[in-house]
């Protein structure tokens, strides 16, 4: 092969490399701001809504006391309308106390994102490096600097994917399953 | 007296939710921040229950549930998974580690409630 031939096949291979890499890593960046989105959204619907019915629940508890404490004979219909409204507010809390949890999934999904942006930043700043060191007149040299800067950036692609493993699979914010062994 | 559970997550806002569910069912919870902090307090008193996220900084559940294993006061305390993790390969290594439970997040306080009482009472 002449040297022009295995220059242009090292630059073939590099760009082919770094688009490959560089769009495998964005993409799951996308896929993780979007799964982030989610679950910040539904989050916040389903807070904002427990938030309104404990509103409304403890009105109408108070309304019931308020009732008692004008004077009224306390009878069976004020005591369990009473005790619906605690049942109740305690069933919004814990949708709530579900909803609260978005920021531990969240802030693991935003972690890994940095982490792979971060590392692909290394990435390209490897090449950067790398290339300043092509001579400018020398074919062998440019094709073996072609040939290391290939191989850093794959070992560092390969190397950023098996440090992130990804832990959140959640789309929604429902509670999960139980398994008792 | 109430019976006390060790809860070891990294996310205080986790922790905060975990303590708040198991408080109000009248249980007594210690938290810790992450494994290694888990270990060092389950060293310094036997709890009922160890209840564990898996993705945690210095140590992981599932190395902290290795480690319990591995000491004579908590070879049969139950200790259950709490994780984002929902993975059946993740779950069949927490068995083998010697997990008693998995639970995925987010956790519904009442579910949680109810399964700590059938492990623990």
């Amino acid at each position: 092969m002449t040297s022009e031939k295995m220059l242009g096949s090292q630059v073939k291979h590099l760009l082919s490399n770094l688009s490959d890499h560089g769009t495998q890593h964005l993409t799951e960046v996308e896929t993780d701001l979007v799964q982030t989105s989610f679950l910040l959204g539904e989050a916040i619907e389903k807070l904002g809504a427990s938030f309104m019915a404990i509103h409304e629940a403890i009105t109408a508890q108070q309304e019931a006391i308020d009732l008692l404490l004008s004077g009224a004979k306390p009878t069976p219909e004020i005591a369990e309308q009473i005790k619906a409204k605690h049942s109740e507010i305690g069933k919004h809390v814990s949708a709530a106390v579900t909803g609260l949890q978005f920021q531990d999934m969240t802030s693991q999904l935003i972690g890994r994102t940095v982490a792979r942006v971060t590392g692909l930043r290394d990435v390209l700043g490897g090449i950067g490096s790398g290339s300043s060191t092509i001579s400018e007149n020398n074919a062998e040299e440019i094709i073996s600097t072609l040939n290391s800067i290939n191989k850093v950036l794959e070992e560092q692609s390969v190397k950023l994917e098996s440090a992130l493993w990804k832990a959140v699979c959640q789309t929604h914010m429902e509670s999960g399953d139980i398994e008792l062994f | 007296m109430a019976k006390t559970i060790l809860a070891v997550d990294d996310s205080g806002s986790l922790r905060q939710m975990v303590v708040f569910s198991l408080r109000a069912a009248g249980y007594q919870v210690t938290e810790a921040v992450d494994g290694q902090d888990g270990l060092d307090k389950a060293k310094g008193q036997v709890f009922d229950l160890v209840l564990t996220d898996q993705n945690m900084p210095r140590m992981d559940g599932l190395t902290l549930i290795r480690s319990l294993r591995g000491l004579p006061t908590y070879q049969k305390v139950p200790i259950l998974m709490l994780t984002t993790e929902s993975s059946d390969e993740m779950k069949n290594k927490g068995r083998a580690a010697g997990a008693n439970g998995w639970l995925v997040k987010p956790f519904d306080p009442q579910r949680l409630t109810e399964v700590v009482r059938k492990v623990i009472g």
